[in-house]
């Protein structure tokens, strides 16, 4: 099943928001969109955005580049590099409060996004210009009606790392395998572990 | 500070107690363990799908009805039906070829309920691995430095289980990991009934065993679309760590 939770939130200067999400719970076909906008002061001009989208988690990353006017919504341009069906695109325009501009902490709730098969809002809290969580405060009614007016965790993509192993226990192989398992127990003992 | 590890073979696994206790020691922490190696024997006796005699096999060939069985048993059935509910359907064990097995929630059920006795037993310091599936009580007892600490937890990478790829630091609590690899593609989608394919490995840190293992196998099922699985206030504090099958990615929450 394809679905797309795909959240793009940016600071410049003072802020941004940019917002797309597709609920899990919804069909592959079915696209959602974000709409962006910079408001603020224009001196610092990147927006980025993390995705983590759909079976194959590809990454996005949105770059925005907000003309510097003073008009209340700047235009940017999103290009989204998710390999699957999702595309960001600034149709929508955020109404983000202008009292917010020079703020780079604080929680920011999108537009809601009317989207074919409901109505996508998403809010994002955000500490020291970094995105720390975002959640749907509207989601479309999908067939599963319990999903819908839940708080949609978001996932963290992350590459596989080795990490201290400095452990007292582990979690992972089913050890089936009495003889892997003794035999590893030996080496350790062996090793002084 | 008293401390006793024990490894006993059970449920056709190993099951690892490592404890740690001011109050018991000698053959008062040797009987306690003794009979947590008895209730681990129980279980197998009234669970295991490769035993006819045992409750879970009858349940199995009909001949007897749920309202017939033990207490645990019967417990095991209705968290069934909870995390059956909590996952969509993505964790089922009456979807398993052969009916109603419950093996993929009963080892983090079970390690929680040992756990349980050993700290009632006045043991503080307890850590049972049901094969993966650990709970955790009280953290441990250092004693280079004399002082309790967090248990610190490693996720095994499933492609080199000698590599730890995440670390949960857990003073009291439930991991449980599933995974295709060690034991071979041993879940399956009850959807559709083909092997589970959401992801390589899946991760679950919560306050229950049961539930850890549940929605470990329900990650592996479902994939990143369990994800909304956790949004629900039944699972709030739980967090999820899943490695990608095809990437060397992984994502949480």
């Amino acid at each position: 099943m394809k679905r797309a939770l795909l959240i793009a939130g940016g600071t410049v200067g003072g802020l941004g928001a940019v917002l797309a999400i597709t609920p899990p719970q919804l069909g592959s076909s079915e696209l959602n969109i974000a709409g962006g906008s910079v408001i603020g002061s224009s001196t610092g001009t990147s927006t980025t955005a993390s995705a983590s989208s759909t079976s194959n988690t590809t990454a996005a990353t949105t770059s925005a580049k907000p003309v510097a006017t003073k008009k209340a919504t700047t235009k940017a341009t999103a290009k989204a590099d998710a390999g699957a069906t999702a595309s960001a695109a600034p149709t929508a325009a955020a109404t983000t409060a202008a009292a917010v501009a020079t703020a780079k902490s604080g929680t920011f709730t999108g537009p809601a996004i009317f989207v074919n098969y409901g109505t996508v809002q998403v809010k994002i809290t955000v500490t020291n210009g970094k995105i720390t969580d975002a959640v749907a405060v509207q989601a479309p009614s999908g067939r599963n009606d319990r999903w819908t007016n839940m708080a949609l965790p978001i996932l963290k993509k992350q590459t596989l790392a080795a990490q201290s192993a400095n452990i007292q226990g582990a979690s992972g192989a089913s050890y089936t395998s009495y003889g892997w398992y003794t035999s590893l127990q030996g080496a350790l003992a062996q090793a002084g572990l | 500070m008293n401390h006793l590890r024990r490894q006993f073979p059970v449920w056709g696994t190993i099951v690892d107690v490592d404890c740690y206790s001011q109050s018991v020691g000698g053959a008062d922490l040797d009987r306690v363990m003794d009979s947590v190696i008895s209730f681990c024997e129980d279980v197998d006796r009234d669970f295991s799908t490769y035993k006819s005699d045992s409750w879970v096999s009858r349940l199995r060939h009909g001949a007897v009805s749920i309202e017939d069985c033990p207490d645990d048993v019967r417990q095991v059935w209705d968290l069934s039906l909870r995390a059956k509910w909590l996952s969509d359907g993505a964790f089922d064990p009456w979807a398993v070829e052969g009916g109603f097995d419950p093996s993929g929630l009963v080892k983090g059920w079970a390690a929680d309920k040992c756990a349980d006795m050993l700290v009632a037993a006045g043991v503080a310091h307890v850590q049972v691995n049901a094969a993966g599936d650990l709970a955790l009580r009280g953290g441990w007892f250092d004693s280079s430095v004399g002082e309790v600490k967090h248990w610190s937890i490693g996720v095994v990478n499933p492609d080199d289980r000698n590599e730890v790829v995440k670390v949960y630091e857990i003073t009291d609590g439930a991991i449980a990991t599933s995974g295709t690899y060690e034991r071979g593609a041993h879940i399956s989608d009850p959807h559709s009934g083909m092997i589970a394919i959401g992801a390589k490995s899946a991760t679950v840190v919560g306050a229950e065993g049961w539930l850890c293992d549940a929605m470990a196998t329900a990650v592996m099922v479902a994939g990143d679309d369990a994800a909304k699985f956790f949004g629900q206030s039944e699972l709030a504090g739980y967090q999820v760590f899943a490695v990608n099958r095809h990437e060397q990615t992984a994502w949480e929450i």
